[in-house]
């Protein structure tokens, strides 16, 4: 049967812990070996929203193992007929295509292709549901860091409210041991409260606070995330927290050693750029790590031993 | 208790169904006729009876002998707890009480404006029961959750 990656609720610990694994694996071999793994496999991208980065990271995970990528980068090119159903569209690529990779506006729209064709399917977003292979190359970025990731403590600031990075973060560390989580936000964009309580999230510990400050004293790893300005009905409210979610140099001062600043970029003024410089900085970690957990992915669902 | 039998005559035989929550009955009586078997069942409605189990209730029977299996899974929907009661010879002889499927497939549309199942044709909705206790279900396709009440029901006539 064809295996799919298409949302982290669906993976158990020994899953994730056989993509960390198979990607340190993939990291460690020789360009010149890897560049043939893929040879003559077709990956298909069909980002029905443009995301520039996820598509190139995608592209260049499979270019680098030696196979090709066709598809499109947005739904408004000619690409996708109009008023066909996602399915047939799928239907369709699957005949040119080993393995794809679907970007999508609508919650379950990955789901709904993995339903409908017979390759494997990579969820690379869909709405504000389920993007699995950033979740993965986050904790294959913190297991780098930090060894394990057990006892890990992660603070998690700005919106917890909407952001899907945080939300599957959550889902897949609460599978490891005595894992901590500071939950930094405004009272209206907090974690909702069915990801706190249900499934193994329910025996992790949580704590939250308004303040960065301590957190950055406090923990092993800061997740930022972007406070939109959409999701304020009041946007004396979004001026008033704006700002207080930003991390600068200054503020890392008092920082514990050895403290991560991790974001899933693209970021706007969460973090300062005088942050680049100092060791904490973690987030340019995070897209070198992308690929290749990428092509830990691909060589995984295709079935490929590297 | 005599008003009971002057509202809603005894059958001799058919099916009862009994406990729903008053108020629901019409939503029930419309859901049992959306399916093209039961149109042409002869039903009688009984609304707003006093009831020992819950505070008023509405009842329902009807002169067949069995239920679409669907039809089951609306009325888990629509009437949590409802009891359904096959009578023959003026006597009770099956019970079932209706309780919280483990899933709903097919038989609910998803809240979520977003989710792929409300915008591409003819995908079949699946959500799965993931806390019984207050009946709380999870869309397979966007993985919303969503209290059992607020999930609307498809009527079949109507797909
Ligand atoms: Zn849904």
């Amino acid at each position: 049967m064809k295996r799919d990656l298409i949302s982290i609720a669906d993976l158990g610990r020994p899953d994730l812990l056989r993509y960390l694994e198979q990607a340190a694996h993939v990291e460690a071999l020789p360009a010149a070996s890897k560049s043939r793994l893929l040879t003559g496999r077709v990956l298909a991208v069909l980002f029905f929203e443009p995301s520039t980065r996820t598509r190139l990271s995608f592209e260049a995970a499979m270019a680098r193992l030696g196979g090709s990528v066709l598809g499109f980068a947005e739904a408004t090119t000619a690409s996708v007929v109009k008023g066909e159903s996602l399915r047939d569209t799928a239907r369709t690529v699957e005949r040119y295509a080993d393995i794809l990779a679907i970007r999508h506006p609508r919650e379950g729209a990955a789901r709904v292709v993995a339903e409908a064709t017979g390759i494997p399917i990579v969820n690379a977003g869909d709405g504000t549901n389920q993007h699995p292979s950033q979740t993965l190359l986050d904790l294959y970025t913190l297991k780098k860091y930090f060894g394990t990731l057990d006892g890990l403590k992660i603070a998690l600031a700005g919106d917890l409210k909407y952001s899907r990075t945080v939300h599957s973060l959550v889902q897949a560390l609460a599978l490891f041991d005595a894992v901590e989580f500071t939950l930094v936000s405004p009272p209206m964009l907090r974690l909702p409260e069915y990801l706190r309580e249900s499934g193994p999230a329910a025996r992790a510990k949580f704590a939250e606070t308004e303040v960065l400050d301590d957190a950055v004293e406090r923990c092993n790893v800061v997740y930022m995330t972007r406070v939109q300005k959409e999701r304020f009905p009041d946007l004396l409210e979004y001026e008033k927290v704006k700002d207080a979610y930003c991390i600068d140099a200054r503020l890392l001062q008092h920082a514990a050693p050895g403290l991560k600043i991790m974001h899933p970029l693209p970021r706007v003024n969460e973090i300062h750029a005088d942050v680049d410089q100092t060791p904490h900085a973690g987030y340019f970690d995070q897209v070198a790590n992308g690929v290749i957990m990428r092509q830990a992915i691909m060589l995984d669902l295709l079935g490929v031993t590297p | 208790m005599t008003e009971k039998t002057l509202l809603i005559p005894k059958i001799e035989s058919g099916i009862v169904i009994d406990h729903i929550p008053a108020g629901l009955g019409l939503k029930v009586l419309e859901i049992i006729h959306s399916y093209p078997e039961m149109s042409a069942v002869v039903t009688s409605v009984g609304l707003n009876y006093s009831s020992s189990k819950i505070a008023k209730k509405d009842m329902i029977k009807l002169q067949t002998q069995a239920l679409p299996p669907r039809l089951m899974q609306h009325l888990a929907m629509a009437a949590p707890g409802v009891s359904v009661k096959r009578v023959e010879r003026y006597r009770v002889v099956e019970k079932l009480v209706i309780t919280v499927p483990e899933t709903i497939v097919g038989t609910a549309r998803c809240r979520n404006p977003g989710c792929i199942t409300n915008h591409e044709r003819d995908v079949v909705t699946r959500f799965s029961c993931v806390d019984p206790g207050a009946k709380r279900f999870r869309c397979s396709f966007c993985e919303g959750i969503f209290p059992i009440h607020e999930l609307e029901v498809i009527v079949p006539s109507l797909v």
